[in-house]
């Protein structure tokens, strides 16, 4: 068994709270004797992780979740109030913009500062002062106070310095946002050649896209405590859809039509082609809409169904008229019915499916009930669903074409 | 964290010291003269005020000018409080890098002393040649002792600098009450004045103040060579290195919890 690179048990964090002075005293004491309780709040709380060589991990979770306590409880700039850290490997840490660098002083005077900060030697940096250089490629600026440095240049130099220690360890907190789309496909061309080589990478992004295709593993940290963990793709679709969830909650609340008219929808339910109810389904798989509707006077309603995505945006709805559909008759003012996808092409993630009753005449809609559906499977493609479509070989005279 | 452990982070306490160095001057036109300038001119006053405006005589000055007794003690004296006093500020004003890296904190102290010693240990060589150029009296074969004198000084400068500054992160208090600390005890120590000239109702006091021990030893060593070790001395160094470890405990066993109060 692999020894880990790095291993947090049952980690917690509290910030003491020191408003007032008489608290701040107290916290003294407290810290200098090891006794006594000293008043705060929690920032991050039981949190159990491993990480071995040759992994890559993505941290994720909304703002204020403990993403960065835990990146610099890991670093060791921070000393988590309960558990342990083991660490065995030489840490990178690029936190936040510009770690350890002074604003008045000239970029190339700022790389030895970084790196002697980073533990390299006088001699180790003059090695490597060329690559650094040429990696943060901001040309003459280098010679220049960071004071007069846009962000994207900051970060850059940080990241150069950062390459130039090649460490067991690379720990990035939300650092490729800043820099342009060049230096962002260059820094990733360099993790991914890091990672190929072996390297182990911790990465907190607020960029799916950069976590999907960079980690393999994601952490979501919510509230202080980890939420969720596994594979990248998994934690991310999780992730997005409780945003989306979170998002139309706050657009709207669920528009809830009371059952006061005749026809109604009494049970809605999803089965797969087998005739089991789920609620999962992989992409491209069968889904059958399933359900059950009283009518007052033994007519077949109408029924409509619609699916949206979690934050509400509509992806698709119809209702039986169309097709000329009936519900069957299968007990006294029960109607049945069932609607089969037989290729769902929609995108993973999560989906409310609605059902409407209206009346025969399909002219008023009575009720709505919804339940969801869980799209799994992994892709990288966008949107919200799957087109079907063919790549082709290009004709010559395509280069006849006026150009735009 | 045994001192032993702090090698590997030799570069960077280099860097910190240069760094001190040079921010100090840095974007002034006259740069490091300002580092002997301010010296020079407090002693300038002091001359003005004590030998042409009060006329001061004792009988310790036997025969030397008062403005080498005083040049001899100032510098001394500088080394110490502005030692203590950027020391003391030294790791709230690190805060960003405390923040985001993780390094041992007390390197921070050490920069900050060490350069304030840097660069008044050179300014007070160079004020000693002058003297002896311009006639002083000066023993200048005891100066390996003097050296060694301000190397205790460092410890104990640098153990009261460890305490402040954690006090300081912790309490912000701090910087507040140093102005008037250092003031009272820039005249509590014999530094204007001979300590034979204190009245025996509060010499005792004065006696107890490390400051005066290391002002009367180099007076001591310089102006009447006399470059004797006796069992004071022995007790003073091994003083001076238990109050640096007392420092270093006390801050080493807060620092952890700096970036939580920064």
């Amino acid at each position: 068994m692999q020894r880990p690179l790095i291993s947090l048990s049952n980690i917690g964090k509290n910030y003491p709270s020191v408003a007032t002075g008489g608290n701040r005293l107290r916290t003294i004491a407290a810290l200098l004797f090891k006794r006594g309780e000293v008043p705060h709040f929690c920032a991050l709380q039981g949190v159990n992780l491993k990480l071995k060589a040759g992994e890559s991990l993505g941290l994720i979770g909304e703002n204020g979740a403990g993403k960065s306590t835990l990146l610099k409880i890991i670093a060791g700039v921070v000393k988590p109030s309960t558990g342990q850290v083991v660490v065995n490997g030489r840490i990178g840490a690029l936190l936040e913009l510009g770690s350890g660098f002074h604003p008045e002083y000239s970029g190339l005077e700022n790389i030895h500062l970084a790196a002697a900060l980073m533990g390299m030697s006088n001699a180790e940096i003059d090695s490597k002062l060329d690559s650094i250089i040429e990696f943060a490629d901001i040309g003459t600026h280098i010679a220049e106070p960071i004071k007069h440095y846009s962000s994207g240049m900051v970060v850059r130099l940080g990241f150069a310095v950062a390459t130039a220690m090649q460490p067991d360890i690379l720990i990035t907190d939300e650092v490729l946002a800043v820099g342009d789309e060049s230096f962002q496909k260059k820094c990733i061309r360099w993790i991914e050649g890091y990672l190929s080589q072996g390297g182990t990478l911790l990465l907190c992004s607020h960029s799916m896209f950069h976590i999907q295709t960079l980690c393999q593993k994601a952490v979501w940290i919510h509230d202080g405590q980890l939420h969720m963990y596994g594979d990248s793709f998994d934690v991310t679709r999780e992730y997005l859809t409780y945003h989306e969830e979170k998002n139309s909650k706050a657009a709207h609340l669920e528009r809830e039509v009371l059952p006061s008219g005749v026809y109604q929808i009494r049970k809605l339910w999803l089965e797969n082609d087998s005739g089991n109810v789920t609620t999962l389904v992989d992409i491209g798989g069968v889904l059958r809409i399933c359900g059950v509707a009283h009518s007052p006077d033994d007519r077949p309603p109408v029924i409509l169904f619609g699916i949206v995505r979690a934050d509400g945006a509509p992806i698709y709805g119809t209702h039986s008229n169309e097709t000329a559909y009936l519900p069957n008759q299968i007990a006294p003012s029960q109607y049945g019915f069932c609607v089969r996808f037989s290729n769902l092409q929609l995108l993973p993630g999560k989906y409310t499916i609605r059902a409407h009753a209206m009346d025969p005449e399909g002219l008023r809609l009575f009720d709505t009930v919804s339940t969801s559906v869980r799209i799994t499977g992994q892709t990288r493609d966008y949107g919200l669903c799957r087109l079907e479509h063919e790549w082709m070989a290009a004709r010559e005279d395509f280069i006849a074409m006026e150009d735009n | 964290m045994p001192i032993r452990n702090l090698w590997p982070y030799r570069w960077l306490l280099l860097n910190f010291l240069s760094r001190e160095i040079k921010s100090r001057y840095i974007g002034s036109v006259s740069g490091i003269f300002w580092a002997l300038l301010h010296p020079l001119a407090l002693l300038a006053v002091y001359a003005v005020v004590f030998t042409a405006i009060f006329k001061v005589k004792f009988p310790e000055l036997e025969g030397h000018s008062f403005i080498l007794f005083v040049a001899v003690a100032l510098w001394p004296w500088l080394c110490f409080q502005e030692g203590a006093q950027r020391g003391a500020l030294s790791v709230q004003n690190g805060g960003g890098l405390i923040k985001k890296v993780a390094f041992p904190h007390e390197l921070l102290v050490y920069g900050a002393v060490l350069s304030t010693y840097a660069v008044h240990v050179s300014g007070f060589l160079l004020v000693l040649v002058v003297l002896a150029l311009t006639g002083s009296d000066l023993h200048f074969s005891s100066l390996p002792l003097v050296l060694l004198l301000f190397s205790m000084q460092l410890l104990f400068t640098s153990g009261l600098a460890l305490i402040l500054a954690a006090l300081q992160v912790l309490l912000k208090d701090v910087e507040h009450f140093l102005t008037p600390l250092f003031m009272v005890w820039f005249y509590a120590t014999p530094i204007l004045y001979p300590a034979s000239l204190v009245p025996q109702q509060i010499q005792q006091i004065i006696a107890l103040n490390p400051l005066s021990y290391f002002i009367t030893r180099v007076r001591e060593l310089l102006m009447t060579g006399n470059s004797q070790i006796g069992w004071q001395d022995l007790v003073m160094l091994l003083s001076c290195m238990l109050f640096f470890l007392i420092g270093r405990w006390f801050f080493n066993r807060l620092s952890p919890y700096f970036e939580d109060f920064i």
